[in-house]
């Protein structure tokens, strides 16, 4: 009795939530925990049955992905790469092999500002338990985190980590990673338009079934009360948005915000924003970085920016508002209080 | 008996808070009528309470207990990952008018 029920809500969970009179085209939206978060997938399709058919395969390519990169498991490829640290190159699959590759390529471009290798001064802080670290345990870190230290051997698909100690945490790209990978899914499976949000990072394809524009809401990093949850709406067809937030983890001691975009030049929050939303083609991309921007602050960050052609929005320290001119006519800013 | 319960309350018009036990929806409940849930984990007894049209946890057996200190919710997503237990509070599960929320 209870596995009908059970049924019947699956079913009702997979009606429309947007449909279109024109067309029997509807979007139709399913969410799942994974990768230690929650991930929504919205699909335009003529039915409810082909939209979860597709959906719940993106989500399989999502779980088993992240499961290779689960910094937190000690069977994931990653785990097993800072395992062999100054010991040995480790043999890892395709995907791992590709984001790797894309994270340090980054790491490159963004100066070291978003470094993969940031794992060992990570884990020395609990952004649950509100624990920092003694300054002294965070400088002999230190010298363990940088990306140029990433031996990639793409003829034997090995990763090897020069330093003993040294840890890939890739965090800060994997989601974005993730979201793409949901896309690529969909579309095999035939559907032309949806969202894909791995938490907030979020990619989109196609558009709505009106012939419109996806809204993307971005939240507002300082939220009082349900009145003022976003700063602004952004219509977004075929692009990728993540945002870095100094409000997603963090603690709170001796009046200052303690947060986990550390800056991997000092292993410490970075304190130069409180978010940066980077739009993009590529969920990697956006993910990626929005970290770096929030690292290096707006001047530097929008510069970065600009030279990569890429479109952000900014909140600086003070709480301004900054947006990149691509996203002219593209973006509408909340009016809070 | 249970069933019947849950039924009439999934057909409601009100917003509705949903709750999924391991990715699978389970039950369906109207956001305007306050009460307490009880739901089983693999860590045990999770305490769900709707309440002048918020959600929160009121109480979890599980390590950390992030999805308590998440406090109310009207609109939007409580996840609890240990007992892999996720609560959507309010129609579309999400701030007004977006179709997703990036942050």
């Amino acid at each position: 009795m209870r596995n009908r029920f059970i049924f019947f809500f699956m079913i009702a969970c997979m009606l429309p939530v947007f449909s279109c009179t024109k067309n029997k085209d509807a979007v139709y939206r399913k969410s799942r925990a994974l990768m230690d978060t929650y991930v929504t997938i919205s699909v335009v399709a003529g039915s409810g049955e082909r939209a979860e058919s597709a959906i719940d395969k993106a989500f399989l390519e999502i779980e088993r992905f992240g499961h290779k990169v689960n910094f937190f498991s000690k069977d994931s490829e990653i785990s097993l790469i800072n395992r062999e640290a100054g010991v040995k190159e480790v043999r890892v699959s395709p995907e791992t092999m590709d984001l790797i590759k894309r994270a340090v390529s980054i790491a490159g471009k963004t100066g070291g500002a978003f470094d993969p290798t940031i794992g060992s001064v990570m884990k020395l802080w609990d952004f649950h338990e509100g624990i920092k670290p003694p300054d002294e345990e965070i400088r002999s870190a230190l010298p363990l985190v940088n990306y140029r230290n990433v031996r990639i051997d793409e003829e034997k698909s090995t990763v090897f980590l020069e330093k003993k100690g040294m840890m890939l945490d890739l965090g800060g790209i994997a989601k974005g990673y993730a979201a793409d990978l949901g896309v690529a899914s969909l579309r095999k499976e035939g559907i032309a338009s949806g969202i894909v949000a791995v938490a907030g990072d979020i990619r989109t394809f196609g558009l709505k079934p009106d012939g419109g524009l996806w809204n993307i809401g971005l939240r507002n990093p300082r939220q009082k009360d349900e009145s003022d949850e976003l700063i602004a709406r952004m219509h977004l067809g075929g692009k990728a948005i993540s945002t870095a937030g100094d409000y997603e983890r963090f603690f709170m001691a001796d009046g200052k915000r303690y947060h986990h975009l550390l800056d991997p030049s000092t292993g410490y929050p970075a304190d130069c924003c409180r978010s940066v939303s980077v739009v993009s083609d590529e969920g990697v991309l956006s993910d990626a970085f929005s970290t770096a921007v929030f690292i290096l602050g707006p001047d530097r960050g929008l510069s970065l920016l600009r030279q990569m052609d890429l479109d952000a929005v900014v909140v600086d320290k003070e709480g301004r508002i900054i947006s990149t001119p691509g996203l002219k006519g593209k973006i509408e800013i909340e009016e809070n209080d | 008996m249970a069933g019947f319960f849950i039924a009439r309350d999934a057909v409601s018009q009100a917003s509705d808070v949903v709750v999924e036990i391991d990715g699978k929806p389970a039950y369906t409940f109207p956001i305007d009528r306050n009460r307490t849930l009880e739901v089983q984990g693999p860590f045990g007894k999770t305490i769900i309470e709707i309440r002048d049209r918020r959600v929160r946890i009121a109480d979890v057996h599980c390590p950390n207990k992030l999805c308590m200190k998440q406090g109310w919710v009207s609109g939007g997503v409580i996840v609890c990952l240990p007992n892999r237990l996720v609560v959507f509070v309010g129609k579309g599960h999400g701030a007004k008018g977006v179709d997703a929320v990036a942050g």
